[in-house]
């Protein structure tokens, strides 16, 4: 029983960090804490991704220097090409975001979102 | 071969733009317009090869076989390009070559614009990488390409506090639907250990599981909302009148299609369609169809901003084209299917004519009023003629008067609703009720009594009149055809839509 648990445990940490990213962006009403936890929902998807790439015991998938106990026995190395163009999408995404809070800012002189609705109709 | 220069050319256009921005003003223009139109023309011969030789075109990235050596999976990277990516790459090209043209004159006030011709060129790769790519992953990059290049589009203007605020919404909401979108490819991948979408379609096919679901679930939700579909419409009703012009046209047009219905179409027929009862999914999307049709075309009526009332009109047309997507996946195989799915593909080309015609008649009226309020703009047509008979065609196409191409592509959405089920024909007629009220009313607007305000209005110059007068002209034209057209071109492309055991053969060979 503790055994499954322990398999699982980068799955039930993904769940976990999945619901404080919805409850950051749902409940939270300053505009950076909502960048924040769509920021926890872009690392729960990394690490989801990675952790379905795991094999268990083996070894980084570099060739260069691997021992030979290495040979047909490393982790998968696609889900970490797709992690590393996520990670990079993610930060031009928070990047842009952060800038749009400073402009609210500007305009508004708060980072309340719920006082940030001129438009409507 | 042309097919890698659709993304060469607008690539290689965005990232030498801040470098030829340093010519000059001039040069800048001159270069946008010239990578559009050149990006134009290779989507032209590519549909013209797709469309005469019929087959689905299969292009490999570093590699002549999609297969890897010595095993039967794909390893690469595949573009598969079929008769309906084509056209979308086409509709996609001649708007954005007609949006640059217009912003020529229309951006002249703004400053940083060697941004946003990069920008608009970024947002127009990213659009013709969702129509040809046949790999999941490569689909989410370039559908984040687009999606990050729109939300800085949006927000273009950052001086003004509307720009902002639909910029951040759009943002935020966006990137809740991207992380869905990922969510469901990574599901996929995790269950199915491929990401290229014939042999997922495969393996799919040959182990329905309940995370395959789930995965449709994720990615319907994050297409949906990309769609701009009822309950996740909000940001389009923003973010659509905040943007310029010239960029409420293309996202108008073709954002909220490619990134859309396009990809919930291509990923419900052809990675999905063998493996889920397409009933189901087809009832659900109808469903969210007819939400869609009736609020989106309702609240159009109560606008009194022009471009909003515009962008209402956008989010119900989608309604139109989840029905006929929504009726061709639940009657799949019957005519009524085949017809549905045409006449969805029909409007989707025909309405992104015809929005980016009335956003550039909007833009127009604001460059030369800067009011979009409609109660202030009484009595524009005796002085601003040639953008008011735009508009007055604009208008009658998306109502769907016969000598224009509205009519053909709603007839036979009409035609199949009422025979798959006669109730949504009925809702589809009512959304079409509220729709003629919202653009008769804009038209009372514009055939008034002048009032003080556009006493010294004029028309626009030749930049902001060209495009306007070549997006009326293919209305006119397409509209004069509407059963060739249908008959050539749209039921060919329902059915190589239709046809997902083409879309597999093509990349897996005779597998």
């Amino acid at each position: 029983m503790n055994n499954v648990v322990l398999v699982n445990l980068p799955f039930v940490v993904v769940a976990l960090l999945l619901a404080v990213g919805f409850y950051t962006i749902g409940f939270k009403r300053n505009l950076i804490k909502v960048v924040i936890g769509i920021e926890i929902l872009e690392g729960a998807v990394n690490l989801f991704l990675i952790a379905l790439g795991y094999v268990k015991g083996a070894y980084a998938p570099i060739y260069t220097m691997a021992p030979p106990q290495a040979e047909n026995n490393m982790v998968l190395p696609t889900p970490q090409a797709l992690t590393l163009t996520s990670i990079v999408i993610g930060v031009a995404v928070s990047a842009l975001m952060l800038a749009f809070a400073v402009n609210i800012y500007r305009h508004y002189g708060t980072l309340d979102v719920t006082k940030v609705r001129r438009l409507r109709g | 071969m042309m097919l890698p220069y659709l993304i060469i050319v607008p690539l290689f256009g965005a990232f030498a733009t801040p470098l030829v921005g340093l010519a000059g003003k001039k040069a800048r223009e001159l270069w946008a317009v010239l990578i559009t139109a050149l990006t134009l023309g290779v989507a032209s011969e590519l549909f013209y090869t797709v469309w005469k030789s019929g087959e689905i075109m299969v292009y490999t990235l570093g590699g002549k076989n999609p297969l890897g050596q010595g095993v039967g999976f794909p390893i690469r990277i595949v573009w598969e390009v079929d008769l309906l990516s084509a056209l979308f790459a086409l509709m996609v090209t001649l708007i954005a070559f007609v949006a640059v043209l217009y912003s020529t004159e229309y951006m002249r006030h703004d400053t940083g614009l060697e941004k946003y011709y990069t920008l608009v060129l970024v947002l127009e790769v990213g659009m013709l990488g969702i129509a040809i790519t046949g790999d999941l992953f490569n689909f989410y990059v370039f559908l984040e390409i687009m999606s990050i290049a729109s939300y800085a589009l949006v927000a273009f203007r950052n001086d003004t506090w509307e720009g902002i605020e639909a910029g951040i919404k759009y943002m935020f909401t966006g990137s809740l639907a991207s992380a869905f979108i990922l969510l469901g490819i990574v599901l996929l991948y995790g269950q199915y250990g491929t990401l290229t979408m014939a042999y997922l379609a495969k393996m799919i096919a040959g182990n329905p599981t309940f995370t395959a679901k789930v995965a449709l679930g994720l990615l319907a939700g994050g297409l949906l909302f990309k769609s701009g579909a009822v309950p996740v419409h909000m940001w389009l009703a923003d973010a659509h009148p905040a943007a310029p012009s010239s960029i409420s046209a293309m996202l108008s047009g073709l954002v909220i299609k490619i990134g859309g219905t396009y990809a919930l179409a291509r990923l419900a027929f052809s990675v999905f369609g063998m493996g889920i009862s397409m009933k189901t999914v087809g009832w659900i999307i109808i469903f969210f169809a007819c939400a869609t049709l009736i609020v989106g075309n309702a609240m159009a009526i109560i606008q009194t901003d022009m471009k909003r009332l515009f962008a209402f009109s956008s989010v119900g047309q989608i309604g139109y084209i989840l029905l006929g997507i929504g009726i061709g996946l639940a009657a799949y195989g019957s005519d009524v299917g085949d017809v549905a799915l045409a006449g969805a593909i029909y409007h989707t080309v025909n309405h992104a004519l015809m929005k980016a015609l009335l956003f550039l008649v909007a833009g127009a009226v604001i460059h030369q009023l800067g009011t979009k309020n409609l109660n202030e703009l009484s009595g524009i047509a005796r002085r601003m003629p040639v953008t008011s008979f735009a508009f007055l065609v604009g208008a009658a196409a998306i109502i769907g008067l016969p000598p224009l191409n509205g009519f053909a592509s709603k007839w036979l959405i009409y035609e199949s609703s009422a025979l798959f089920n006669p109730f949504l024909a009925a809702i589809a007629i009512i959304g079409t009720a509220f729709c003629t009220a919202a653009y008769i009313r804009v038209l009372f607007t514009f055939f008034g009594r002048p009032s003080e305000r556009v006493v010294n209005a004029t028309e626009p110059g030749k930049a902001m009149l060209v495009p306007m007068l070549i997006l009326v002209l293919a209305i006119i034209i397409m509209g004069l055809f509407p059963w060739a057209i249908s008959e050539k071109v749209m039921i060919p492309a329902a059915k190589t839509l239709e046809n997902f055991s083409a879309y597999v053969t093509a990349v897996l060979g005779g597998v």
